[in-house]
């Protein structure tokens, strides 16, 4: 199934411009774009929903998040 | 690809109905706040809402959770079926685990990844040796 398109026209520092293009070419732009597009959205709406869920439960205890922490460490 | 947090079934009930769900929903809201920390992507592969769909009183609030909250689905491949097959063999595990080993093969398609699951045994077992693969017991 073909998703259908639209057109944005959006202004970026010109070193940025040009970083992306090297990275990905011109013709691979529209992609790198989109994907960024989304990853960022559902970070907003990640952490909308995180929202959420203190206000409906309370705060995650410090113990729990500690834990969670420990298995995820950063890179 | 970016590392990304895998949510199983356990895990999915817990987010969906929250409110009920006591300490393993705050288990969960705690590696999905760690997700959010780390600006990792939060995918459910297609195969565990097979077990988590049981018609419309049950999927209403997976449906929710799926909408806008910033977790996408999966959606099951050729090329992801064949993996999770090859797992199930290498670990000795029947058919019986097929939606384990397809979450385990949902994780293995990222850079890094950690699963979020009520079966850690299983879980573990099909993963063994996958270093970029961490399990997250809820």
């Amino acid at each position: 199934m073909t998703q259908s398109v639209a057109k944005l026209s959006v202004s970026v520092p010109s070193e940025l411009a040009k970083a992306v293009r090297r990275r990905v070419g011109a013709r691979g732009l529209s992609r790198f774009v989109a994907r960024a597009l989304t990853h960022e959205l559902e970070r907003e709406q990640l952490g909308s929903f995180l929202a959420e869920l203190d206000a409906e439960a309370g705060l995650i205890s410090a113990p729990e998040l500690a834990r969670a922490r420990r298995v995820w460490p950063k890179r | 690809m970016a590392e990304a947090l895998i949510l199983d079934s356990e895990a999915v009930n817990a987010l969906a109905n929250a409110s009920q769900r006591g300490t393993l929903a705050e288990r969960a809201r705690a590696i999905l706040t760690i997700a959010h920390e780390r600006r990792a992507l939060v995918r459910v592969p297609a195969p565990v809402l097979s077990e988590v769909c049981r018609g419309p009183r049950f999927d209403a609030a997976v449906d929710r959770l799926l909408h806008g909250r910033g977790i996408a689905v999966i959606e099951l491949t050729r090329g992801m079926a064949q993996r999770a097959g090859a797992l199930l063999a290498r670990s000795r595990l029947s058919s019986a685990h097929a939606v384990d080993a397809f979450v385990v093969a949902s994780a293995l398609s990222f850079e890094a990844a950690v699963i979020a699951t009520g079966d850690p045994d299983d879980i573990r077992r099909l993963s063994a040796g996958q270093k970029q693969v961490r399990v997250f017991p809820v």
